[in-house]
């Protein structure tokens, strides 16, 4: 019984923010700078949501479009590259697996912010776009596109180390048997191994889309065009302008964090399931 | 067809195997690897042996180390340098968020590890502050901690305590609480003692509030591996529960819990979004690190020189490669000290 009055007492305090969120993103400008404030809004204002959605120059459409392309396009990319260099880890045989395999897991600990820095420099300096020259001069190169945004930070070693370990645990008959029969590398992967793996393989998608989304700093150094920026850029600027008028801020805030949090709870058995994963094989 | 030819075929084969389909699995990754994690460390290192502003501008040798730790070394107690406070607060924030969060951590996963109802949908309510982004979750506490119509002011004022500035007040928070219990505080201590300010232990809680899930996870995962018959067989020794978490529990699940520890550690070292979230004042941040810089983290520190000021980018990368250093020393300091206690079956 002190166990539950214990668990569910803190539960509640993890969830306080959010319930407060919702209930002031509902009340009127009056409403919410009452003090003592009010818990439950008295009449529910549905129309704080369209005003706060429209209140952006360009809308918040614009922002979450953005979030969405950067989102699934780094997280197909991180998945296809992370897959083959699982596969060559876990299957192939070749001089200096283990220490490639090392180095791969070593790029975890640069601090992102020691990237920053030099990749901000570099995407400016990448050959032949944005009006560079060969020489990677003369132009912007990749700043302040959606290349620029989504390519540093594509190629993940947490999702090499994940799948790796979810290839390996599959027996190696499958392997043998299909050899028997002439199949290449290519299709007992595609065909076969990926199948077998679908939870590490759907993991590995969750915390790339996840992580993607909620990008906060690499975004907002790697562009200038409000037009490209994804959301969580969006509810900064709208925090800045609107920030006293706290019924269309939280308004903002929860249509943010609502699909985010909507989208965690419908696959959450798996996503817990892959942190579960890690923390046991690390 | 002779043996000699099948020999050669082979060898081809093998050659095939060995090196070009490797090579063809691994490429995409070591190269997206070596062009934006692994070179670009080279490149900072370059680049902090410049003044630097949109492209090189003067090559001036090691003056931004020569900056850093002059900065460092300055004033009394030496830490009143642009960059010795923001070590300074850097260590605050490290030591306050990654001990706590693993330690309530560990005590929550305990819990929720007994045969309990519902345990499923506790674990849920603990995990989902980690999904949501920094900023929405940010700007939520932000409204929580209004000065004037915050929530939390209010329970303050029904209870008959002061209301406080939260994430404006830039005073030390341990010095203020003392006195409120009545105890004074010696001016003459060394000012880092004062600990983190009130701004900061609020950065500090919503760090904890935001990171205990995940936490919580790996603790789980760690527990459930834990063969109940170690258990059972201790308590019908006579082991009481404190004993039963500190001497059976704690060395069973030290595997996990030193990964949690490192990974949480590199993390906190990386701490930009929540700083800047909750105390930049809206906006696109030009208030990150206040009041009177008492949040500035190394990170943000790092973001103010790159982002906000004119051709401050090569200092930059010397304070990012110094926070490299700084990282990798630490970790290592930490599989030093804990590796020989970590249990391994």
């Amino acid at each position: 019984m002190v166990l539950y009055t214990a668990l569910i007492a803190g539960a509640m305090v993890m969830l306080f923010p959010f319930f407060w969120m919702v209930s002031s993103s509902l009340k009127t400008f009056q409403e919410v700078n009452l003090s003592p404030p009010t818990l439950l809004p008295t009449d529910p204002q549905w129309a704080n949501y369209a005003e706060a959605w429209g209140s952006p120059p360009s809308g918040f459409g614009r922002y979450f479009f953005n979030s969405l392309v950067v989102a699934v396009v780094g997280t197909a990319i991180q998945l296809f590259t992370g897959i083959m260099a699982a596969y060559a880890f876990a299957r192939l045989k070749f001089r200096f697996n283990n220490l490639l395999f090392m180095l791969v897991l070593a790029t975890m600990m640069i601090p992102f912010e020691t990237r920053i820095v030099p990749n901000y420099v570099l995407i400016r300096q990448i050959p032949l776009v944005g009006g560079n020259s060969i020489f990677g001069e003369g132009g912007s190169g990749l700043y302040d596109t959606y290349a620029g945004m989504i390519l540093p930070g594509v190629a993940s070693a947490f999702a090499v180390f994940l799948l790796r370990q979810a290839f390996m645990a599959v027996p190696r008959d499958y392997w043998d048997a299909l050899r028997m029969d002439g199949a290449s590398h290519w299709t007992f992967l595609w065909r076969v191994l990926i199948p077998m793996t679908m939870p590490a393989v759907l993991t590995v998608v969750l915390f790339g889309f996840i992580g993607r989304w909620n990008e906060l700093l690499w975004p907002l150094i790697a562009t200038q065009s409000e037009s490209i920026r994804p959301v969580q850029l969006g509810l900064m600027l709208f925090s800045g302008d609107e920030g006293s008028l706290y019924h269309l801020l939280m308004a903002a805030t929860t249509l943010v964090a609502v699909p985010g949090i909507i989208f965690f709870l419908f696959v959450q058995r798996r996503f817990i399931e892959g942190l579960t994963a890690f923390g046991v094989k690390g | 067809m002779s043996a000699e030819i099948i020999m050669r075929r082979r060898s081809k084969q093998r050659r095939k195997e060995r090196i070009w389909l490797p090579a063809l699995y691994l490429a995409p990754t070591l190269l997206l690897m070596w062009a934006f994690d692994i070179y670009p460390i080279f490149l900072s290192a370059w680049m902090s042996l410049w003044r630097w502003g949109i492209k090189a501008e003067e090559f001036i040798g090691l003056d931004n180390y020569k900056r850093v730790f002059e900065d460092i070394g300055s004033g009394p107690g030496g830490a009143t340098g642009e960059v010795g406070n923001s070590l300074l607060v850097t260590a605050f924030y490290v030591i306050g968020t990654v001990p706590v969060t693993i330690i309530i951590a560990f005590v929550i996963a305990n819990m929720l590890n007994s045969k309990i109802r519902f345990s499923g949908i506790l674990r849920t309510a603990y995990f989902v502050p980690y999904v949501t982004s920094t900023v929405a979750a940010g700007l939520a506490f932000v409204w929580l901690l209004n000065p004037q119509i915050g929530v939390l002011n209010s329970a303050l004022e029904s209870v008959g305590l002061p209301p406080q500035q939260w994430l404006l007040d830039p005073e030390p928070a341990a010095p203020k609480v003392l006195a409120a219990l009545g105890i004074g505080w010696s001016e003459s201590l060394p000012e880092f003692l004062e600990g983190p300010s009130v701004a900061l232990v609020c950065v500090i809680a919503f760090s904890v509030w935001n990171s205990l899930g995940f936490a919580v996870v790996i603790i789980l995962a760690g527990l459930i591996t834990i063969d109940p018959q170690v258990k059972e067989a201790a308590r019908m020794d006579g082991v009481n529960s404190w004993q039963m978490a500190t001497r059976i529990t704690m060395p069973l699940v030290s595997p996990t819990l030193f990964l949690l520890l490192i990974v949480s550690t590199i993390s906190a070292f990386q701490s930009f979004n929540e700083v800047y979230v909750l105390t930049s004042g809206g906006g696109y941040g030009a208030g990150a690190g206040s009041p009177l810089d008492s949040t500035l983290t190394l990170p943000v520190l790092i973001f103010r020189h790159l982002y906000e000021r004119p051709s401050s980018v090569g200092f930059a990368a010397a304070l990012s490669m110094l926070l490299f250093v700084v990282v990798l020393g630490v970790v290592l300091l930490q599989f030093r000290l804990a590796e020989r206690r970590v249990h391994y079956e």
